[in-house]
C-alpha cells in the first residue's frame, strides 16, 4: 500500500536536506530541532519546493526524478496536507474548506467521504460555521478534515500538536490516531516532541541541520536519539497504553496487561475507557525490593534489559538509562539514574528490579 | 438642468463604464503580474503602466491622436480599414481608459498582494491547477480590493477631460461628457449650468469613492 523511496536534496539558506529513505511503513515520523528542515522536507514531498533535486517515489508513482526531468506538479501528487500554519480558505466555511480539495479526480488513494470525516472528527455541528468563528483544535480538525477528503495518498502532518494545550492535545492526539485506523491512508508526522512522534509514527527519521541522524523502528530510534547529544536535554518519556478498569477518588486505575496496573490522576477528563500515559524515565525509581513506608503508589516488577550510558559523554553526572522488562508481553520502561546509583545497586542485564514512580509524575497524553 | 446637461451625464456614464470594462482585464491582469511574478524588465514595465499618472493628459491625447491619425501607424491608411475612433465616443472610451491604467493596475496589485501565498499553494497540493487556484482561492481572496479598483477606475474615467478632449473632440451629444460640458459652460459664460454640473460631478465622485473606500476598510478588518 505504501511504499516510500525519499531521494532528496534540497538547498536551502544554510545548509542542504539530504535525506535517503526508503521505508513501507505506512506511519512515518521525522523528528528535529527547529530549524532542522523538517518542514522544508514535507514541502519538498507535496511538490512546493522547486530547488528539489533527486528522486520521489511514492505507492509505486514516481513525483521527482531529476535524472530524468520528471517533476510532478503539486497538483498532481495526490498529498493531504496540513501545514503548520494550518491555512484555511476564509472565505469558505467548514463544509466548502473541507471539499475544496474533494472534485480531485486522480490520483484517488482510497474513498473518503464527507459525512465520513464529519463524524470520525466530531465536526457534524460546525458543517457551516464560519472559519473565523473556530477555535483552535477546531481548526486544525478541519485542516485534517479537509487533507482527508482530497483523497490524498499520502497525508503530510507538519506539527499536527504544536501550538495547543495539554488539554487540546489530548483531545486531537486520539483523532490522529483514528484517522490512521479509519482511513488507512499512509502519513508523515513532522515533530520536534520525542513523546508524540512515538505516539504517532511506526517509523521514524531524525534530521539534524538537513541531515539525516539516524531511522528506523519509532520505539527504537526515539530511545537511541535521547542518548545522542543533540536530544539529552529532552530525556526520555515513557508511553504506557491501558484500560481504566476502576475510577477511584484518588485517580484512575489503568491495566497495562493483566496483573499490571498503575493509578494516574484523572485531571479533568469525563470517564475515558482507554488512555495512553506518559512517563519521564527521571521520574522513575528502581529498586531492589526491600522498601516500606513509601508515599509513591506505581510499582511494576520487572528485569532489567538495557543499561545505556550517554555514547561520549564519561562526566560522572551524566544520566544512565536502565531499560526493565515487565510483564508478560515483553513491555518495558525506561528508568533514567545515576551511573553511581546504578553501581550501587549493581544493576545489571538479567537482574529483578522493582519499579517506582508516582501517581502524580503520570500524565494522560490521550483519552478515548 | 437643460436636457443638455442630461445628455452629457448619459454619455459620461456610457464612456465611462465602456472604458472600466475596457480597462479591467488588462489592468487586472497587470496587477497580478506585478504582484506575483518576477521578470526581467518588470520594473520598466510598471512604470509605463503608472506613467499616465503623472505625464499631462493632452500629451497622452496627442500621442494618441498621432497614432490614430488617417497617416499614423494605426490610421486607416496604415490598416487598410478605418478604426474610427477620433471623435467618436469609442475615442473617449480609449483615452479615459487608458487615463485610469494607472490607479486599476495599483489598486489590483495591492489587492492580489494581500492574497496569502501560501494558501494558493495550499490549493495546488489539494489538487487545483494554477487556473483553478486562481478562480477559486486568489480571485475571491481579491475580491473587495479587485472591486475597489473598478470604481477607482470609473471614477477616474469620468473626470477624465485632457486626453479626450483631444482624441474625442467636444461635441455635444455625441462626445461631449460631463468634464467637458463644465468646460464649455464656462467659457461661453453659462455659470449656473456649469455650477449644476460641477454639483452633479462631485455627487457621483463621492460615492464611487465612498463606496471603494467601504470596500478597501472591510477588507482590512476581515
Amino acid at each position: 500500500m505504501s511504499g516510500l523511496s525519499l531521494h532528496l536534496k534540497i538547498p536551502v539558506k544554510h545548509f542542504n536536506v539530504d535525506v535517503l529513505w526508503d521505508t513501507d511503513e505506512p506511519s512515518l515520523g521525522i523528528f528535529g530541532h527547529s530549524g532542522a528542515g523538517k518542514t522544508t522536507l514535507l514541502e519538498a514531498i507535496a511538490g512546493l519546493r522547486p530547488g528539489a533535486r533527486g528522486r520521489l517515489r511514492v505507492a509505486g508513482e514516481t513525483w521527482l526524478d531529476s535524472s530524468q526531468d520528471l517533476n510532478l506538479p503539486p497538483e498532481r501528487r495526490g498529498v493531504g496536507y496540513v501545514p503548520q500554519d494550518i491555512l484555511l480558505f476564509p472565505h469558505l466555511d467548514v463544509r466548502g474548506n473541507l471539499l475544496s480539495g474533494a472534485h480531485r479526480k486522480e490520483p484517488a488513494g482510497g474513498k473518503v467521504h464527507l459525512e465520513r470525516v464529519l463524524e470520525v472528527l466530531e465536526l457534524q455541528p460546525y458543517r457551516t460555521a464560519p472559519i473565523a468563528r473556530l477555535s483552535g483544535g477546531e481548526k486544525q480538525r478541519v485542516a485534517l478534515g479537509r487533507a482527508l477528503c482530497s483523497k490524498p495518498k499520502l497525508l503530510l502532518l507538519d506539527e499536527p500538536l504544536a501550538g495547543l494545550d495539554l488539554p487540546l492535545r489530548r483531545r486531537i492526539l486520539p483523532y490522529l490516531i483514528r484517522v490512521q485506523e479509519e482511513f488507512s491512508v499512509p502519513a508523515i508526522f513532522v515533530s520536534h516532541d520525542a513523546t508524540e512522534m512515538r505516539l504517532l509514527s511506526r517509523e521514524m527519521l531524525i534530521l539534524e541541520r538537513g541531515k539525516v541522524l539516524a531511522k528506523g523502528p519509532a520505539s527504537q530510534v526515539s530511545f537511541e536519539a535521547g542518548l545522542h547529544p543533540a536530544f539529552r536535554d529532552q530525556g526520555f518519556e515513557n508511553v504506557l497504553r491501558g484500560k481504566v478498569i476502576q475510577e477511584k477518588e484518588s485517580g484512575l486505575l489503568v491495566e497495562l496487561e493483566e496483573g499490571c496496573s498503575i493509578l494516574v490522576p484523572r485531571g479533568d477528563l469525563p470517564g475515558p475507557a482507554e488512555v495512553i500515559v506518559g512517563l519521564r524515565a527521571e521520574d522513575t525509581l528502581i529498586s531492589l525490593g526491600f522498601h516500606a513506608g513509601l508515599s509513591a503508589q506505581n510499582s511494576l516488577r520487572g528485569t532489567v534489559c538495557e543499561i545505556r550510558r550517554l555514547s561520549d559523554d564519561q562526566t560522572t553526572d551524566s544520566p544512565t538509562w536502565v531499560k526493565v522488562a515487565y510483564g508478560h508481553q515483553g513491555s518495558t520502561l525506561v528508568a533514567s539514574i545515576t551511573p553511581q546509583a546504578c553501581d550501587r545497586l549493581s544493576l545489571a542485564e538479567g537482574k529483578d528490579v522493582e519499579l517506582i514512580f508516582k501517581a502524580q509524575s503520570c500524565r494522560i497524553l490521550a483519552a478515548n | 438642468m437643460n436636457p443638455a446637461a442630461w445628455i452629457a451625464l448619459g454619455i459620461s456614464l456610457k464612456v465611462a463604464a465602456a472604458a472600466t470594462l475596457l480597462v479591467l482585464p488588462p489592468g487586472i491582469a497587470l496587477g497580478w503580474l506585478f504582484a506575483r511574478r518576477s521578470f526581467p524588465g518588470k520594473s520598466v514595465l510598471e512604470t509605463i503602466a503608472y506613467l499616465p499618472l503623472v505625464l499631462p493628459p493632452t500629451a497622452l491625447g496627442y500621442l494618441l491622436l498621432s497614432l490614430l491619425a488617417v497617416r499614423g501607424p494605426l490610421g486607416a491608411a496604415s490598416l487598410g480599414f478605418d478604426l474610427d475612433l477620433l471623435f467618436t465616443w469609442k475615442g473617449a472610451v480609449l483615452a479615459s481608459s487608458l487615463m485610469s491604467l494607472p490607479l486599476v493596475v495599483r489598486t489590483a496589485r495591492v489587492a492580489f498582494e494581500g492574497v496569502n501565498p501560501r494558501l494558493e499553494a495550499m490549493g495546488r497540493t489539494l489538487g487545483m491547477g494554477p487556473l483553478r487556484v486562481f478562480r477559486k482561492v486568489t480571485l475571491p481572496l481579491a475580491r473587495r480590493g479587485l472591486v475597489a479598483s473598478g470604481i477607482l477606475g470609473f471614477s477616474r474615467a469620468l473626470g477624465e477631460f485632457g486626453a479626450t478632449v483631444i482624441v474625442a473632440g467636444n461635441i455635444p451629444g455625441k462626445t461631449q461628457t460631463l468634464a467637458l460640458a463644465i468646460f464649455n459652460d464656462i467659457q461661453i459664460g453659462e455659470d449656473r449650468q456649469a455650477r449644476a454640473l460641477v454639483g452633479l460631478t462631485a455627487l457621483l465622485a463621492f460615492g464611487a469613492l465612498w463606496i471603494s473606500e467601504l470596500l478597501t476598510r472591510r477588507k482590512g478588518h476581515a
